[in-house]
């Protein structure tokens, strides 16, 4: 579980980042996924960083000043359409955090990890046989994808259940 | 209480200076109804108000509260004196003002706190500011619970601060399925230990120098840590709360979310405020009044196991180290060289072979290989890039097969926790000792022996911590303290074909010792080995050890008054039946500094389960000349 130990260091580590911020913004509500800060840090820095900093986020609650800027209430730092934008989020960070028992269980056509993961990505309970088949069907082309990045992963299961017969057609997103 | 180690995710606090309320506010005749009504009613002493601000008695008289943030108090004086707490919590719901370390408007802060006040002074919230807690919706709306579990992770010996397991809750979602409580969020009380701290943060840790925090990571994230890294089997208790009671956990939890606790390891720990979150949801509930001096997490478990009618269903989450010994137990001799070859890559051969078996077969033993090879990544860190490298192989080859794995119901190796023995054991018994007898009574704080009653507690793991026995011999007309011991862990890690931890024992106290011209002589004890086990199952299951040791013995009775030297120790225990056990152990020991002596001891012990908390020892020790057989009784409470 490197990348899990990793994710946590990580989130050592911007505990601190964010403290500071926090300190030095003084409430203003701008550090929801995507908005304002948050967009900054995650645009500034690997992908790893910020899924540590949006784990952060999902993971504290009242006083770390993020979830107020959840996003929902701050349309003018981009994020409009926060509640999609935090859900891709949640996908992201699962990804990231999971990314060994991910591929062992989309080799293996089935498994709790994976089974979650076609929750958060929309994949209605009726569809999760053909979504862990299809999973395991492309199995090297995902784990490739996975290991520059997880958020790359997700982007490629996307294209692949954009391209899928019968997942295209249930996929709520 | 391994959540002292866990850095992660604990809540950060900005700690400004409290902020002056309630003098600043306009007079309402309102409010003075209100404080009035509250002071008539007598809320102030009402034990929903002393659970809200988690209030404890005093010793002779009052009230302090188990907070140490006092931004979680709106009164100055609110940390010892709950009317006072409880007026300005009423006038402070009159202004938007944001208060404690979460700055949000008191409504919002202490939500609980309003809404009990609310519904005990039935207040009309038209008189009050209206005021919107989005934070709070947002972070209840994304919780979207509709019960809660409480998770138990099971014993750790490897990590001082995880001896004695973890408790946590995690709050189910709705439309939740059984692969998909993952996604849960948890919430998680834990010390936050700076990184830099050193080896010695359990000591702090037992005097309350950390602060507690909550937290609430989401549950993959706690499965990962205790069931791919640690190795812990997991059971989960879901509890019955109702859909009100549960609103009130979290909203107590949200107030307790921006304060802190001093962490205390044994007692005000990560079991203990849970307990008390329990307590605010159902306050029939009394639970955290049960622990006195420490609060282990077993037997919070077992509390609320007997609680009646709270416990819907236990489930059993194994660690992958049992995933992987109980899919081996199914393997044939052949099919256990192939997961090897598989394991080590595979020779031209094996290759040849692995093709004879059916696509089901090749599917479990290269799923037996890939969890094999997770585990091996993550015990053995230094090759960790070589067995993820081989994963990989053995997953794409298991890809190609396009089938999925059939689902293993994995059993425990230990049963539920609940059913264990409870934590504290006192015993009484009489015996012989080379021509005298004697009565004895004994004390133990804390927590198994390998001959106590195994069920509910981790197998092969013994934490002895504080434990005095006082014996009077008859003809010696002497009573006198007889034994003693601080602390006396011993671990054991059965080896086979695939794993290979060493196992270990540390043991420092002080027993009676028969040397040179001295009969009954205290002799302080510091004793610790390294060694290795095996397991067999000829009867039942035999567990062999044997150690290499060192021993250090301080005692008038010595020459110089010490001895310092080394040897072994070999032994085995075993079930006769199901609530018989015998462990038989042998140790030669040579001592080479101080008094130059040498000891063989032998030690031969049975134990008969009466009860639950009860049963039967019949113990015969000897070292030199020096024979003593103990007949006891045990109650564990």
């Amino acid at each position: 579980m490197r990348t899990g130990l990793l994710a946590v260091r990580v989130i050592v580590a911007l505990l601190a980042v964010q403290g500071g911020v926090a300190l030095a913004a003084g409430g203003v509500s701008d550090m929801g996924p995507g908005c304002g800060l948050g967009k900054v840090m995650w645009e500034g820095n690997t992908a790893a960083n910020s899924i540590g900093g949006e784990l952060l986020i999902s993971t504290t609650n009242n006083t770390i000043l993020p979830w107020q800027a959840f996003g929902i209430t701050t349309g003018n730092f981009g994020c409009k359409n926060s509640g999609k934008l935090w859900a891709e989020q949640k996908v992201n960070m699962f990804a990231t955090v999971n990314f060994e028992n991910l591929s062992q269980e989309m080799a293996q056509g089935q498994g709790e990890h994976l089974a979650s993961l076609a929750s958060l990505m929309g994949v209605p309970a009726g569809q999760q046989e053909e979504f862990f088949a299809m999973t395991q069907d492309r199995y090297n082309a995902l784990v490739k994808a996975g290991e520059s990045s997880p958020v790359a992963m997700i982007k490629a299961i996307n294209d692949a259940i954009a391209a899928h017969p019968v997942l295209a057609q249930a996929s709520t997103r | 209480m391994q959540t002292f180690v866990q850095l992660l995710i604990v809540l950060l606090i900005s700690v400004d200076p409290q902020l002056i309320l309630a003098t600043a506010l306009p007079d309402s005749p309102y409010r003075a109804e209100l404080i009035q009504h509250a002071l008539e009613a007598n809320l102030a002493s009402e034990r929903e108000w002393h659970l809200l601000l988690h209030y404890r008695q005093n010793l002779f008289s009052g009230y302090t509260s188990e907070a140490d943030d006092p931004q979680f108090f709106l009164s100055p004086s609110g940390r010892t004196d709950p009317q006072s707490e409880l007026e300005s919590t009423i006038a402070s719901l009159f202004s938007d003002e944001p208060v404690g370390s979460s700055k949000q408007p008191a409504q919002c802060a202490f939500i609980a706190r309003y809404h009990w006040l609310k519904e005990r002074l039935a207040i009309d919230d038209t008189k009050l500011p209206p005021i919107r807690c989005e934070r709070f919706d947002m972070w209840f709306n994304e919780l979207n619970a509709e019960s809660v579990t409480l998770i138990f992770a099971s014993a750790f010996l490897d990590n001082p601060a995880s001896m004695f397991g973890h408790t946590f809750l995690r709050v189910d979602q709705k439309g939740q399925t059984e692969q998909t409580r993952l996604l849960a969020y948890t919430i998680n009380y834990a010390a936050e230990v700076p990184p830099d701290e050193g080896p010695l943060y359990p000591i702090k840790g037992i005097f309350g120098g950390f602060k507690g925090y909550f937290a609430t990571p989401p549950y993959y994230l706690k499965v990962q840590e205790y069931r791919d890294i640690e190795n812990r089997d997991i059971w989960e208790y879901r509890l019955h709360f109702s859909e009100s009671q549960v609103r009130r956990l979290l909203e107590h939890a949200w107030e307790l979310g921006s304060t802190y606790f001093d962490y205390f390891f044994f007692k005000e720990n990560c079991s203990y405020h849970i307990l008390s979150l329990f307590e605010y949801a159902d306050p029939t509930l009394r639970l955290t009044d049960q622990f006195h001096v420490w609060t282990v997490p077993a037997d919070t478990v077992r509390l609320i196991a007997t609680q009646p009618r709270l416990v819907e269903e236990v489930v059993y989450r194994p660690s992958r180290r049992t995933t992987i010994r109980r899919k081996w137990e199914r393997l044939s001799g052949p099919e256990r060289r192939m997961v090897k070859e598989i394991v080590n890559d595979r020779s031209p051969e094996a290759i040849a072979e692995f093709k004879v078996f059916s696509s089901k077969d090749q599917a479990f033993l290269l799923d037996v290989a890939s969890d094999y090879l997770r585990y091996q990544s993550e015990t053995d860190k230094k090759h960790a890039a070589d067995y993820k490298e081989r994963n990989r192989k053995v997953l794409v080859e298991r890809s190609a097969l396009r089938i999925p794995s059939e689902d293993m119901k994995i059993l425990p190796f230990a049963d539920h926790p609940d059913l264990g023995h409870s934590t504290s054991r006192a015993s009484v018994g009489g015996g012989w000792r080379n021509n005298d007898t004697f009565e004895e009574v004994t004390v133990r704080a804390g927590y198994h022996d390998l001959l106590d009653p195994e069920i509910g507690h981790t197998p092969d793991a013994q934490v002895e911590l504080a434990s005095v026995s006082v014996r009077h011999y008859n003809r010696a007309d002497q009573t006198r303290v007889e034994r003693a011991t601080l602390v006396n862990v011993m671990s054991l890690s059965p080896m086979d074909s695939l794993f290979h931890s060493p196992s270990w024992k540390f043991n420092v106290g002080m027993n009676t010792i028969r040397f040179n011209s001295c009969q009954l002589c205290s002799n302080g004890v510091l004793n610790g080995g390294v060694g290795a086990a095996v397991e067999s199952h000829w009867l039942r299951r035999e567990v062999f050890f044997a150690f290499a040791e060192a021993e250090g013995d301080y005692s008038k009775a010595y020459e110089d008054h010490y001895r310092v030297g080394g040897g072994g120790t070999v032994g085995l225990y075993g079930d006769l039946a199901d609530r018989w056990r015998l462990m038989v152990s042998g140790s030669y020991l040579r001592f080479a500094l101080g008094d130059k002596s040498d000891d063989i001891r032998w030690f031969v012990g049975s134990r008969y389960t009466l009860a639950q908390n009860w049963a039967l020892r019949l113990e015969y020790n000897h070292r030199d000349h020096d024979n003593d057989v103990l007949f006891s009784i045990q109650a564990f409470f």
